[in-house]
């Protein structure tokens, strides 16, 4: 499967703002690539330029060989789901499915069939004969979805389509976009801000952040590998232990590290930081273990000696946060058997944390701009 | 993708077809050709000889105060019939509805001539009377609907939140809908005042001796051709009520910031 | 509500007659009256006799008026046909600016219609005098004989009601495009559609109620349009509402000014009523 979808080396700025720098995203045929990033980020834009509607400053749009860079968005074998879903409201959702192929002069016997085939699909037979504003959002996304793929485009391009959806619909809507996947077997370019959802559909995600892509990767990677504090801080949970210095590399891969305000600790350097560069340390709260027996010794493990600040009980999960010197640690703990447990963790309690030093991250420190993205504020801090 | 320019350029096509006739008309008020030919030189006699015509300051006073009784008489009308068209959903309120807005779908000029035939057939004289009770008849239906495009913005629960907090009446009136609802009210009542004194059919077949209003003497100058003083007269009263929209414009911005 | 309903049936009652008494006494009596005048004798010296008589009724069928009629319906019609033409695209065009220009391009294109109605006919017929600055310019271009008017046509009373009208044409259709869901354009384009066929098929469906109350707020003072065929018209140029005028106010010929006001407003009211029955039916009743 080679490349077969590509936006290469894309820039585009609206007056003085540069929505997108520079930015490459290749595709395969076939897969589920999603765009992640906050909102203004860049990933609607670099959406828009893949559908047709904005043109880009510099770089071109490849689909399947051809340059299709200054082609408009009629012209393209690719359509799009949009984020309200843009069904048109004085169009029943039959006529809004068929939209595409009576544009395409199709005949009335191929046009009938596709369209009670798509109805099938998204199974919403009975509702064909209704107007946008009667059935409901869910039923509407899933118009918008066949009203797409009825055009059998080569490549789904989907704007934070489950935006409008509510938490248990969003969920439902999820399996049913893998099942439609799977079904078509197309490419989806799935853009959105929610990582949930593109950790789930996605074969590779690229995360975005200011206009620049910051990595791109399986859903495993971007979560256990992140290559940057800012993809660490928008993906999930993470502490932050800034400050730190390489001390002494070993020829294993791990290495020491001294950090201001908390105690040394081992990492696996990743990245390969030299010795004396100043690195930010990203450990996941579920990578943490809490515990009142001090850990043994181990060669790779980190421990650390807190106390207890805040407990919030989860039902399937308990969050706490640790006082370590100068920082507030976060700790996901699954309660296998909480109640069962001779002696509970409370408020006050001093406690050990341990860690593997594989499950941690040495990453240049974020800029001043994503700061906003370290979990949670320290009251504490200065 | 590359949007078409054609909007754009009717846009600008259009506003140089509302202002070139207005333009050209401002010029002219300042020229000292009589008939409005071609340019003699700059002049401000016009606007001299305006300032002595005593017929003309007759009229702005008869179309002030006509304005100024029939915009009264079409707010207190046209507000509480919004106020009861809004609250009550009833077979007398159907019919208040098209009796409302019927007159808005009838020319002008066959509602001047049906209240020119009732006031002849009643025997009541015309004159300024009359066309107040025109203006206030035409006006009632605009202010009507203005307020109630503000009325479905209203949340009806205040009134019932005001009557638990034990407000009267009274109370509720001075102190809830006249404060949430004045924008509406005050953007209708203005709505009657300029209709009222724009307007020109209605009047013309309403109007008797001695009731010259401001634009009956416009229309009367121009069947008699002396277009000089009125060029002039036309500048003035558009200065006035550009003034006027600029100001209003301006306040209501500086209130929604 | 329902409560309310229960408990103060006196005030509605009450509180509904200032206004309603005032339309019906005002509005619908007048009304009526003009048809029931159309059957009653005209007196020569003017005024209505006594009695009922069908001349001004007959009178309807004077071999003159077919042609005012007619000129009546197609000045409206084209009149209406350019507002909405005109209309569309600049209401497209503001609804696509950023809110800000928005405002400001609304004002540019109200502002002259502050100014009186007769004015802008004065400015109109300033600007088109025998001696004003077009027809100077066109006799100096050589395109005009200088013995030719461009006042006082059929053309001049088109343009003139344009001018008048367009306005209360672009606001209702803005207000419209303001409400609609520009993505649908590009909906339309990803499937497909070309420029056009999006405008077409999506855009104007779309804003289609800011069509009807253009279409309604142009043709109906277009079909009354009595003060611009009077002022920059002329003779030839007259419609319904001249005839009207001159039999009101030369003849005092009262029952058959009344009897063609009473067919200019059948003309109008019913297909309105029809459009307004048929809409009410499809909302579901009760008067909103």
């Amino acid at each position: 499967m080679g490349d077969f979808f590509e936006l290469q080396t894309i820039t585009k700025t609206f007056g003085s703002y540069k929505a997108v720098n520079h930015s490459t995203i290749t595709i395969k045929k076939g897969e589920v690539f999603s765009l992640l990033g906050p909102s203004g980020c860049g990933k609607t834009t670099l959406l828009r330029i893949a559908a047709g509607f904005e043109q880009p400053d510099e770089g071109r749009v490849i689909l399947d060989g051809k340059d299709i860079t200054a082609l408009p968005p009629n012209d393209r074998e690719i359509n799009t789901v949009f984020q309200n879903y843009a069904l048109f409201p004085h169009m029943t959702v039959w006529d809004n499915i068929a939209f595409g192929l009576k544009i395409a002069g199709r005949s009335r016997s191929y046009i009938k069939s596709e369209v009670e085939r798509m109805l099938d699909m998204i199974d919403l037979e009975e509702h064909a004969y209704k107007k946008p504003a009667m059935i409901s959002g869910g039923q509407k996304q899933r118009v918008a979805i066949a009203r797409a793929l009825v055009n059998k485009p080569q490549v789904l391009l989907l704007d934070e389509p489950l935006g409008a959806l509510d938490l248990k619909l969003r969920q439902r809507m999820l399996l049913e976009l893998d099942r439609i996947h799977d079904e078509v077997g197309i490419s989806f370019l799935y853009v959105t801000h929610d990582q949930g959802e593109a950790m789930s559909l996605s074969d590779r995600i690229a995360v975005m952040n200011r206009g620049h892509i910051e990595q791109i990767g399986t859903p495993v990677e971007i979560y256990e590998a992140p290559k940057s504090s800012f993809v660490a801080a928008f993906i999930g949970d993470t502490n932050f232990l800034e400050s730190g210095k390489v001390v002494k590399q070993f020829a294993d891969g791990y290495c020491n590290l001294k950090l201001d305000g908390f105690p040394d600790v081992i990492c696996y350097n990743d990245n390969n930081h030299a010795v004396g560069e100043p690195v930010v340390i990203s450990v996941r709260p579920e990578k943490l273990r809490v515990s009142f027996d001090e850990p043994p010794d181990h060669q790779y493990h980190n421990k650390v000696r807190g106390k207890v600040e805040d407990i919030i009980y989860f039902g399937s999960e308990t969050k706490y946060f640790v006082r370590v010197q100068d920082y507030r640690l976060s700790v996901f703990q699954q309660n296998i058997h909480f109640l069962l447990e001779e002696r509970q963790i409370k408020w006050n309690d001093e406690v050990w944390i341990s860690w593997h030093g594989n499950d941690s991250y040495m990453l240049q420190r974020y800029t001043p701009e994503d700061e906003h993205l370290l979990a949670v504020p320290d009251p504490q801090a200065k | 993708m590359k949007r078409s320019s054609a909007p754009a350029w009717t846009t600008v096509l259009v506003i140089v077809f509302f202002y070139i006739p207005t333009l050209t008309l401002i010029i002219q008020s300042f020229n000292s050709a009589k008939y409005g030919g071609g340019w003699q030189g700059f002049t401000l006699d016009w606007y001299r000889k305006l300032m002595h015509e005593r017929e003309v300051w007759r009229a702005v006073q008869n179309s002030l105060w006509i304005a100024a009784y029939s915009t009264l008489g079409a707010t207190t009308l046209g507000t509480l019939g919004a106020w009861m068209l809004n609250r009550y959903k009833s077979k007398l309120q159907s019919a208040h509805y098209t009796l409302m807005y019927a007159p808005l779908m009838v020319p002008e000029i066959l509602m001047g001539i049906s209240l020119l035939m009732f006031f002849v057939n009643l025997g009541i004289p015309l004159g300024l009377p009359t066309i107040i009770l025109a203006h206030i008849t035409f006006c009632v239906s605009y202010v009507c609907f203005t307020v109630m495009g503000r009325l479905q913005d209203f949340d009806d629960s205040l009134i019932h939140a005001a009557q638990d907090l034990g407000a009267q009446w009274p109370t509720i009136i001075w102190k809830i809908l006249l404060p949430l609802l004045g924008p509406g009210i005050l953007a209708g009542a203005l709505l009657a005042f300029t209709l009222s004194i724009d307007d020109f059919v209605i009047t013309f077949f309403t109007s008797g001796p001695g009731s010259t209003t401001l634009p009956v003497y416009i229309y009367s100058a121009i069947k008699k051709g002396s277009l000089a003083t009125i060029n002039a007269l036309s500048v003035l009263m558009m200065l006035v009520t550009f003034t006027i929209v600029l100001v209003s414009n301006h306040f209501i911005n500086h209130k929604k910031t | 509500m329902h409560h309310a309903d229960r408990h103060k049936r006196p005030p509605e009652w009450g509180l509904t007659m200032p206004s309603f008494g005032w339309m019906t006494l005002f509005f619908l009596i007048p009304s009526v009256l003009i048809f029931l005048i159309a059957f009653r004798p005209a007196l020569p010296n003017g005024g209505i006799g006594e009695g009922w008589s069908l001349s001004a009724v007959k009178s309807l069928f004077d071999p003159s008026y077919p042609l005012v009629i007619w000129r009546t319906i197609w000045v409206s019609a084209i009149c209406t046909t350019l507002c909405l033409g005109l209309g569309v695209p600049v209401a497209y065009y503001i609804a696509r600016l950023p809110e800000t220009k928005r405002r400001w391009v609304l004002l540019l294109i109200i502002l002259p219609f502050w100014s009186n109605f007769l004015i802008r006919i004065l400015a109109w017929q300033t600007l088109l005098h025998s001696e004003g600055p077009l027809k100077q310019l066109l006799e100096f271009l050589r395109v005009m004989d200088p013995h030719t008017t461009l006042l006082y046509n059929v053309w001049v009373v088109l343009t003139v009601l344009v001018y008048t009208e367009l306005p209360f044409a672009i606001l209702p259709i803005y207000a419209a495009a303001e409400k609609f869901d520009f993505s649908l354009l590009d909906a339309a384009r990803d499937l497909g559609a070309s420029q056009f066929r999006a405008f077409w098929t999506v855009f104007l469906p779309g804003i289609k109620r800011g069509l009807l109350t253009a279409l309604l707020v142009v043709l109906i003072p277009a079909f009354g349009t009595y003060a611009i065929t009077d002022l920059v018209g002329g003779t030839q140029a007259e419609m319904i509402g001249n005839v009207i005028a001159r039999r009101v106010l030369s003849d005092k010929n009262y029952p058959q000014a009344s009897a063609l006001s009473a067919a200019l407003c059948l003309v109008i009211l019913t297909p309105m009523l029809i459009a307004l029955f048929t809409q009410r039916r499809q909302n579901g009743g009760a008067a909103k």
